[in-house]
């Protein structure tokens, strides 16, 4: 794929609220993207030039925010309209191998929707891990430090940098495996290489609160499915696309910003495709 | 016979008897009814209809309590505000006073708009509810500009955290509930709605106890040609009103916070608060920005205060129109909402928009494909008469210029000094360390990174300036927040927020001063240039002397700072009737600051950045200990607040500015509360780095250390341009000296004969828990 057949939709439905920036992080690398509601692929009511296909697209996003208000679970809602109008579509987007990333409310939608960590299946009938609430009770915005730890992915093959600034900002974020079996879902992970982002403090070593923000299970901060193209992070890459939002900069700064690789390495990815 | 008469009609509509009322029974007519309209206003009122030859209605009489409520006419500070305050001439005015928010030049192509509100009733009674449509009302005043919002601003004020709840008057929360729920309810709109709260302050003292004051600010971004006005377009223009529904929630709410609260209030008053919706505003803004580019709407304005009632008059007012209204068109929560229930109810989320007709169904796509409600409800008419409909039935017929152009009063004021003598004879503390330590860990020093780390601050990723500065872990408070609004430009804009009621508490005049010299300090310190403000007033009951002349000194003292500095109040709120039968809120003037940053990449923040730079102290340091955390912490009232001189502020800012230009400064902080000592201590905090400071033999060590002087900055600098900077600074005027050097991991105070030095670890560890102590865990 050429630069210029990129395509990239940024869901959004109500709630949704960080579809711009997501959007912008993709423009700045001259790539063709826009946010795109939900309503635009299946709605009667939305005029012809307005409606859209997953197909005109070779990349997907879920942004963060708070879709629908997150007041049932977070991701609850996002999911289940997805699941009722696209399911299907994106399954085979999925397979197909285009990118399909969901970014700390993205992520919660990911999980509820089971396109994550999709042990047996593209997508599972049920959900298989959940994002709980933050062991601190808390809303937390703070800047985050992660440990890549794959770059076999389809989000972090030019991230020449062990540890990456992502900020955070979210009060459901914890990893959580089914009771029992966090040991097992743990191996199964790791054996599959799906675990791509952990919690560092800035020294890059694995730490407790606050530098692993909400108590999750290993450190995780974002993980993928088995082939690679389906990711989900709680921190924010678009937040430090540029080296002057990273958190501290003037303190000294980086040429250029971490989030900017993250983006970077999406669309190297698609341009083997 | 009863003065209600129910009308024949099919619904709940009723005829009040004021034409055969005295005196006695017009008041009791106010009483009964909610309307908090004083026995001249119920006489006017009498006179209108007396020469229209019949009785109002209940639509009608309400309509008018909306109308001519303190909250919404402004009838006893705008005498004052016009004054002293308006008319400040800038080339950065685009459209400012006039309307809900204040419009600014930012660029060639975009202006910012400015708004600052308070919501203090609401948030006394119901904390979490009350903020959290503050916040609401406030991002629909930048929205109905045409501006997409991208910054949000929280000063709140709260009794002492550790008040024993028996020492509570009745009916008083306790502050630690209202601060919970307060931060809870701006963080989960805030957040949801996905604009970055970036600035704010958390101030306490026995005088919120009473009555915390919520005050909420929004900056928004547009571009020149989408601003559009809060005004009727033409007549045949249809009124759109779009959003949520509409309910008994918020019913009276503008009355309510046009009287002083009580031990009834929670009972009585509930009703009056409104209950938000992020979820609807989310989606309600996205719609209302899109048809405003696509150019399809002739006015917008938000439903705050008085509901309908106030939108469709102002609108129809401003253009010099009339208006048609049906209720029966307006979609509701539940039935059976009373025709003045419907015109007065402050339900949220709701955008009244005038639409041609022509391009009514474009409109009403874009909000259908948002999934937001949009409803034809009325109609533009040329005659200046408003009418409103109910199934058909007339039910309300006024002048509409009789309605919105409320009374104005010049109320009788007293003004009180209540400056003490200098001290002069107060002894030194025999322990200065231990005075550090209590000042470092002060509630109103101490840190707030609790709440802060709650707002979202970085959502829109255009946050260059974060509100916590420095190591990572380590952060210390910054002077202001950075946003940079345009993706393709790197001009930012600098916001803060400040007022020190400890001062204005004392000495309204100078204490005003302080804030104002306060809040260009802070939009300096990150390099930016003070560009314009708002300002949210909240005083006492407007209808006691000594309180108005307390807003009276108050807003004299506004206008002296930004005529002399050619800083223009752009926009602003007055919140009166901050008071309880026994205890009124200390005087306070929150102003929001506005910098431009020319080049966000050139911001500084105040974290010492490295060991062995230079310290230089910018200013004069005097014997300034009123309303001082010093004096606070001695138990002493010590005379003469911190004042300042607007000269030489403008001076000092100018050249500052240009050091900043010509040299390259390392960090930046300005003493405020605490003076120099808790200034180094937060510089030291953010940096993880000490510095060894000399006091000077010709003062005080008490004065140096912790005297708050207004127009201080403190600047870290590399050795090598030391000599340079102060030649600079004097040259134009500028007290300038070095005070000392950055390195260790002590901050040390070296006079004559002894050092006093407190390790930044402690200092960190103090300061962190200086409020968090008091939360119980």
């Amino acid at each position: 794929m050429e630069l210029n057949e990129i395509r990239v939709a940024v869901l959004r439905i109500e709630g949704t609220n960080c579809e711009d920036e997501t959007v912008h992080a993709f423009k700045n690398l001259g790539v063709e993207a826009e946010a795109v509601h939900l309503k635009q692929f299946y709605s009667d009511t939305i005029r012809e030039e307005e409606k859209r296909n997953i197909r005109d697209y070779t990349a997907i996003v879920f942004p963060g925010g708070f879709s629908a208000g997150d007041y049932i679970r977070a991701g609850a809602i996002f999911s289940a309209r997805i699941k009722s109008v696209l399911r299907k579509s994106l399954e085979e987007f999925i397979e197909n191998g285009y990118p399909v990333l969901g970014i700390c409310n993205g992520f919660q939608v990911l999980v509820e929707l089971g396109a994550l960590p999709a042990f047996d299946k593209t997508i599972s009938d049920r959900p298989e891990m959940a994002l709980g609430i933050n062991n601190s009770g808390r809303f937390e915005c703070r800047p985050t430090f992660l440990r890549v730890e794959s770059r076999n992915t389809a989000f972090t093959g030019s991230i020449d940098r062990d540890i990456v600034m992502f900020p955070s900002a979210h009060a459901e974020g914890r990893v959580i495996f089914p009771d029992g079996r966090e040991e097992e879902w743990l191996e199964r992970l790791k054996e599959n290489g799906q675990i791509v982002f952990r919690y560092v403090d800035p020294g890059g070593r694995y730490s407790g609160y606050p530098w692993n923000p909400n108590g999750s299970i290993y450190n995780i901060a974002g993980i993928c499915n088995p082939d690679g193209n389906v990711l989900g992070l709680m921190p924010h890459p678009e937040r430090s696309f540029h080296p002057y939002t990273h958190c501290s900069w003037t303190r000294g700064r980086k040429e250029t910003g971490d989030g900017e690789l993250f983006f970077r390495s999406i669309l190297e990815y698609m341009m083997k495709l | 016979m009863s003065v209600y008469l129910k009308k024949d009609l099919p619904f709940e509509v009723y005829e009040i008897d004021i034409l055969n009322s005295d005196d006695a029974q017009l008041s009791r007519i106010s009483e009964d009814m909610g309307l908090a309209l004083n026995t001249d206003e119920m006489k006017r009122i009498r006179d209108y209809f007396r020469a229209k030859g019949r009785n109002p209605t209940d639509v009608e009489l309400q309509s008018l309590a909306q109308a001519w409520s303190e909250h919404c006419c402004y009838k006893s500070s705008k005498y004052f505000l016009k004054k002293y305050l308006f008319g400040i001439n800038a080339p950065q005015n685009i459209l400012v006073i006039e309307e809900d928010a204040g419009v600014v030049e930012f660029d060639e192509n975009h202006a910012y708009v400015v708004a600052l509100e308070s919501h203090n009733h609401p948030s006394a009674i119901e904390p979490y509810g009350g903020s959290a449509t503050g916040i609401g009302g406030i991002l629909r005043d930048v929205v109905c500009m045409g501006a997409q919002p991208i910054a949000l601003v929280d000063p709140l004020f709260f009794g002492p955290l550790d008040i024993p709840f028996e020492s509570l008057p009745k009916g008083v929360k306790h502050p630690l509930y209202l601060m919970n729920g307060v931060v809870a309810g701006i963080r989960d709109y805030g957040n949801r709605v996905g604009i970055p709260t970036v600035a704010g302050m958390i101030f306490f003292d026995e005088g919120y106890t009473g009555n915390c004051l919520v005050n909420v600010g929004c900056v928004g971004i547009a571009k020149k040609e989408n601003i559009i006005r809060s005004r009727a377009g033409n007549a045949g223009d249809l009124f759109v009103l779009t959003g949520g529904r509409t309910g008994r929630d918020g019913i009276h709410g503008v009355t309510f916070a046009s009287t002083e609260l009580d031990e009834t209030s929670e009972e009585s008053s509930r009703g009056a608060v409104q209950l938000g919706n992020p979820i609807i505003k989310e989606p309600l803004i996205h719609a209302c920005l899109e048809a405003n580019e696509k150019k399809l709407l002739t006015g917008m304005k938000d439903l705050g205060g008085g509901g309908l009632s106030c939108v469709v008059g102002e609108m129809a007012l401003s253009a010099g129109y009339g208006a048609e209204v049906y209720l029966d068109r307006v979609p509701l929560k539940e039935e059976n909402l009373k025709p003045w229930e419907i015109w007065v109810s402050e339900s949220q989320e709701r955008m009244m928009l005038t639409v041609r007709p022509e391009n009514l169904e474009e409109v009403l796509y874009i909000f259908d494909k948002w999934d937001v409600p949009a409803n034809v409800i009325g109609r533009v008419t040329e005659d200046r008469i408003l009418k409103v409909y109910y199934r058909d039935h007339l039910v309300y017929e006024m002048d509409i210029e009789f309605v919105t152009k409320g009374p104005e009063y010049c109320r009788p004021f007293k003004v009180e000094k209540r400056e003490g003598e200098i001290h002069g004879r107060v002894p030194e503390p025999v322990d200065y360390l231990s005075v550090m330590r209590s000042i470092i860990s002060h509630p109103n020093i101490a840190s707030k990174e609790f709440a802060i780390r709650q707002y979202d601050h970085e959502v829109r990723g255009n946050t260059i300036i974060k509100p916590l500065q420095g190591i990572p872990g380590n952060e210390s408070h910054g002077d202001s927040a950075v946003i940079k609004p345009l993706a393709d430009s790197w001009k930012g804009l600098a916001i803060t927020a400040d007022v020190n009621p400890y001062y204005t508490k004392i000495d309204p005049y100078w204490g005003t001063t302080a804030a104002f010299d306060e809040m260009c300090r802070n939009l300096v310190s990150v390099n930016s240039i003070p560009h314009s403000f708002a300002d949210c007033l909240n005083f006492g009951n407007p209808e006691k002397p000594l309180r108005l002349g307390d807003f009276q000194e108050s807003v004299r003292a506004l206008g002296w700072m930004a005529r002399t500095l050619g800083i223009p109040c752009v926009s602003g709120n007055v919140s009166f009737y901050n008071e309880t039968p026994y205890s009124y809120v200390p005087p306070t003037p929150t102003l929001m600051g506005i910098g431009i940053v020319e080049d966000v990449r050139k911001a500084v923040t105040m974290d010492i950045k490295k060991r062995g730079s230079v310290l230089i102290l910018i200013g004069e340091t005097k014997e300034e200990f009123g309303g001082s955390v010093y004096s606070k912490i001695r138990g002493i009232e010590m005379g003469r607040v911190p004042r300042s001189d607007p000269v030489r502020l403008k001076n000092s800012m100018e050249g500052l500015l240009s050091l900043f230009r010509e040299f390259s400064i390392l960090s930046c902080h300005d003493p405020s509360e605490g003076g120099i000592f808790a200034c180094l201590a937060e510089m030291c905090i953010g940096g993880g780095i000490g510095c060894d400071v000399e006091v000077p033999d010709e003062m005080r060590k008490d004065v140096f250390l912790f005297s708050e002087s207004t127009t201080r900055w403190i600047v870290e600098v590399r050795e090598e341009d030391s000599r340079d900077i102060l030649e600079f600074l004097n040259k134009r005027n500028v007290p300038t000296r070095i005070i000392g050097r950055t390195g260790g991991r002590e901050l040390r105070f070296n006079t004559g004969t002894e050092n006093l030095s407190i390790s930044v670890k402690e200092l960190d560890e103090l300061w962190r828990s200086g409020i968090v102590s008091l939360m119980g865990g």
